[in-house]
């Protein structure tokens, strides 16, 4: 269990790649870039449908329940809700350890939001 | 009459099949492709599936394939001369 040779993930799978889960300054821009084009996406799509008067589900209950990259606070934007958590936030890019998810390979980290550059993950449980 | 122009700037792989059914649908098999659509409330519906890895554009008139290509062909650097009348 404890000395020189405790099986580690690192000893035992011999090679173990981990990202940090924090973001840099430089991934956060590009994250908020990221929230912009989406935003703008829905924009251009909501012009160009009320200059012929239509109305679409998608685009109105997107714009009634999604804050838009300005409206978020940085909390929102960074990291996701996680009830097993300490102050119930973790960050967005986070993962879980292998043995935790069975994942096939010892040395694979899975991430708790697979593709979170191609996925929208605005909103939270209110009040945290 | 107005269209959409439809570029896909992120690939689809690994996404649910959902999605790249959409995609599919749309006729953006590769990124940087460039499709366009007139605005219908269908293909808004479409492209709110697949925001995340489009830019869209309102444009007035759709282009052919042809006019895209020009459109990203760069200007070749050089040119001909033509031989002086005698």
């Amino acid at each position: 269990m404890f000395g020189a040779f405790r099986p580690t993930n690192a000893l035992s799978g011999g090679l173990l790649w981990k990202i940090p889960w924090r973001l840099s300054k430089f991934q956060k821009a590009r994250q908020r870039k990221r929230l912009r084009a989406v935003d703008s996406v829905v924009a251009t799509l909501d012009k160009a449908l009320a200059k012929q008067s239509i109305t679409t589900k998608a685009v109105e209950r997107w714009k009634g329940e999604m804050p838009v990259e300005q409206e978020m606070v940085p909390k929102d934007k960074y990291t996701i809700f996680d009830r097993k958590e300490k102050k119930y936030r973790k960050s967005i890019r986070s993962e879980h350890p292998p043995e935790l998810v069975g994942a096939r390979n010892y040395t694979d980290w899975v991430l708790e939001l697979p593709k979170w550059t191609r996925v929208s993950q605005r909103i939270n449980p209110p009040g945290y | 009459m107005s269209y959409f122009r439809i570029t896909l700037l992120r690939s689809g792989i690994g996404l649910t099949k959902r999605t790249q059914g959409v995609l599919k649908a749309l006729g953006l098999r590769h990124r940087m492709t460039t499709v366009f659509y007139p605005v219908t409330p269908e293909v808004a519906g479409q492209i709110m599936r697949v925001k995340e890895l489009v830019s869209v554009e309102e444009v007035e008139k759709p282009l052919t394939k042809a006019e895209v290509k020009a459109e990203r062909t760069p200007e070749p650097g050089f040119y001909l001369e033509k031989a002086a009348p005698r």
